[in-house]
């Protein structure tokens, strides 16, 4: 409070800062500015007029709903888990398989060689031409795929795409000693009761028993992780 | 007529304008009998169910060192072009998530990339309001870097979105910041069409996003922070054939269902949206309540080959695969083993429909694909 005292008793007094806005310029193009937008305006005006006629004939949601719904279960999709076609979408796989083994990751080794696993992915049959795990890439339990709950995949499988491209020394840990038990009927899911009776081990799943081979029934022949 | 006189006029075309909406509004909502979900289960539907393992990522492309902005599929399948914050285009083999090439942009500020019907060239744009054309087989210059082949200038503003007209490797549409769509021809570097602008019947607002109809590259649909949508057709650059109205926010995202005759949208209010084309109606609204009262926005869509999966990338890093049928949400690929350690910007589907790319502010891609046991209807 005592600052303006002293102020004012020591400098001349000045007035006070006022202001001044520049002098208006007369807006030339205000009037056409105005008269575009108006113009705007009774365009749209117009638009609608048309367009509120054009409802008046328009069909209710519904059709629509039923054109969509009759167009989605028309066509086949395959990042859908069900289809309706009788044989089953292979793009996936032919995707993954379709190319040099090499360049694959551990992908190739799962999808080749969980069949049988307890992750029971199966191999469609146009993927059996792929031969995989004729590289040296897969299928070694060593091998610890990306995905945790497929950590158990790298046993050999019974897959067709292994039968003729992979050795033991390849693929498979299992002692040669290892007796499948339902020989004569390779595919048979119906075999229950197949029992194994090797000793092989599963080193790298955790979830399986030190004799992973059939130690319980299982639904697929000769089920190594189950 | 003196200026007053046309303020006042000014006043009673708004006024009839708001009436005509309002009225083309109440029509609309006494047409909406129902919604795709109320149809569906009126009908006995039931929604897609995904088991864990069913959707998986199965690659990771890793080679961006900032955001991924943006990405697009090759026709062809397994190419994939993705933009980033770090500068670069990256050209991948999605088969063997190996890159082709790695682009230096001039700019690099890109927001957008699309690759040619062809796959010769990959197109992109951003802050310097160009889009910018690369031929891939051009030869690198000395440092390794590949020439602009074209740069198509005119915008006047960001160009947010860009999309090679199908079937053709010459004409090209961006989105922008200008508020205004443009088709391209790239072989001349003009400006074919303008669509929207100044005084045209356009979006108000920047054009965020645009998407061509695969059964008719005559049409096409933008997005705008004017919270609309609008159907164009190139011929008719004057007017947009259609407005689509009802998001509260942003639209960042549209899409073509694959049937051309619906789009979706997602939008920074939340909520996916149907809309058909011929009638204009929404037809359904994809919406997930959450914990917290803030919704997170829509930052990119896509639909499955059938139509019957809608992915839809959210800022708090969901990443929710729709039913669109019953409107639920049947998997978010957020919330899986091996996902993105951040926001989902940019998603797509492979041609074949058979495999999803999602890119990430982590700054990879991520390829899913359906691994799971396919039971037979």
């Amino acid at each position: 409070m005592a600052t303006p005292t002293l102020r004012s008793s020591s400098v001349p007094s000045l007035p006070p800062p006022s202001p001044k806005s520049p002098p208006e310029y007369p807006d030339l193009y205000g009037k056409r500015r105005e008269a575009a937008r108006v113009h705007m305006l009774e365009r749209e005006i117009t638009f609608l007029e048309e367009e509120l006629k054009s409802v008046e004939g328009l069909q209710p949601a519904s059709r629509c709903c039923e054109e969509i719904a009759d167009y989605v279960m028309a066509n086949s999709d395959p990042l859908l888990p069900s289809t309706k076609k009788n044989r089953r979408s292979c793009r996936f796989w032919k995707w993954l398989c379709g190319m040099p083994c090499f360049n694959l990751s551990w992908i190739c080794c799962c999808c080749c060689c969980c069949e049988g696993l307890s992750l029971q992915l199966k191999l469609p049959r146009c993927c059996c031409d792929c031969k995989p795990c004729s590289c040296s890439c897969s299928c070694l339990p060593s091998i610890n795929c990306s995905l945790p709950k497929w950590r158990c995949c790298c046993s050999c499988p019974k897959s067709q795409c292994c039968k003729e491209s992979c050795g033991l020394g390849n693929c498979c840990t299992f002692p040669s000693s290892c007796n499948f038990g339902c020989p004569t009927c390779p595919s048979c899911p119906s075999c229950c009761s197949c029992k194994c009776t090797c000793t092989c081990s599963c080193p790298s799943c955790p979830k399986v028993s030190s004799c992973c081979c059939c130690t319980k029934s299982c639904w697929r022949p000769c089920c190594l992780c189950c | 007529m003196s200026v007053t006189e046309l303020k006042e006029r000014h006043l009673a075309a708004t006024e009839t304008v708001n009436n005509l909406r309002e009225r083309l509004k109440q029509r609309r909502r006494s047409l909406l009998d129902t919604d795709i979900a109320g149809y569906a289960a009126s009908q006995g539907r039931t929604p897609v169910t995904f088991g864990p393992t069913d959707l998986v990522c199965c690659r990771t492309l890793q080679g961006h060192t900032g955001k991924v902005y943006s990405l697009d599929w090759t026709s062809e399948k397994n190419r994939i072009v993705s933009a980033s914050q770090d500068g670069r285009l990256i050209v991948w083999n999605a088969l063997t998530s190996q890159k082709t090439h790695a682009i230096k942009l001039p700019c690099a500020w890109v927001m957008t990339c699309a690759f040619s019907p062809t796959g010769q060239s990959v197109a992109c744009g951003g802050l310097d309001s160009v889009c910018s054309i690369f031929n891939l087989n051009s030869p690198t210059d000395r440092d390794g870097n590949l020439a602009v082949s074209r740069m198509l200038s005119g915008h006047k503003g960001y160009v947010s979105s860009c999309q090679y007209v199908p079937d053709e490797d010459t004409h090209l549409i961006t989105g922008s910041g200008d508020q205004t769509c443009v088709l391209w021809d790239i072989t001349t570097g003009l400006r074919t069409s303008v669509f929207g602008g100044e005084f045209q019947s356009g979006h108000t607002a920047d054009v965020l996003s645009i998407s061509i109809n695969g059964s008719n590259s005559r049409m096409f649909v933008s997005g705008s922070c004017d919270a609309t949508a609008r159907l164009w057709d190139t011929r008719v650059a004057s007017r947009a054939v259609r407005t689509f109205h009802g998001h509260e926010g942003d639209v960042n995202s549209v899409k073509f269902f694959p049937d051309g005759n619906r789009f979706g949208t997602g939008s920074d209010d939340g909520t996916c949206r149907l809309f058909d084309i011929r009638t204009g109606h929404q037809l359904q609204v994809y919406h997930q309540q959450h914990g917290d009262n803030e919704a997170a926005h829509v930052t990119s869509i896509a639909f499955s080959i059938s139509g019957r999966l809608l992915i839809a990338g959210y800022t708090n890093g969901a990443c929710y695969v729709w039913d669109t049928l019953l409107a639920k949400v049947v998997l978010d690929l957020g919330s899986l083993q091996n996902t993105h350690e951040g926001r989902i910007s940019c998603l797509g589907l492979s041609a074949d429909g058979s495999a999803l790319c999602t890119g990430s502010w982590d700054t990879n891609l991520k390829i899913w694909a359906f691994g799971g046991y396919r039971r037979v209807m």
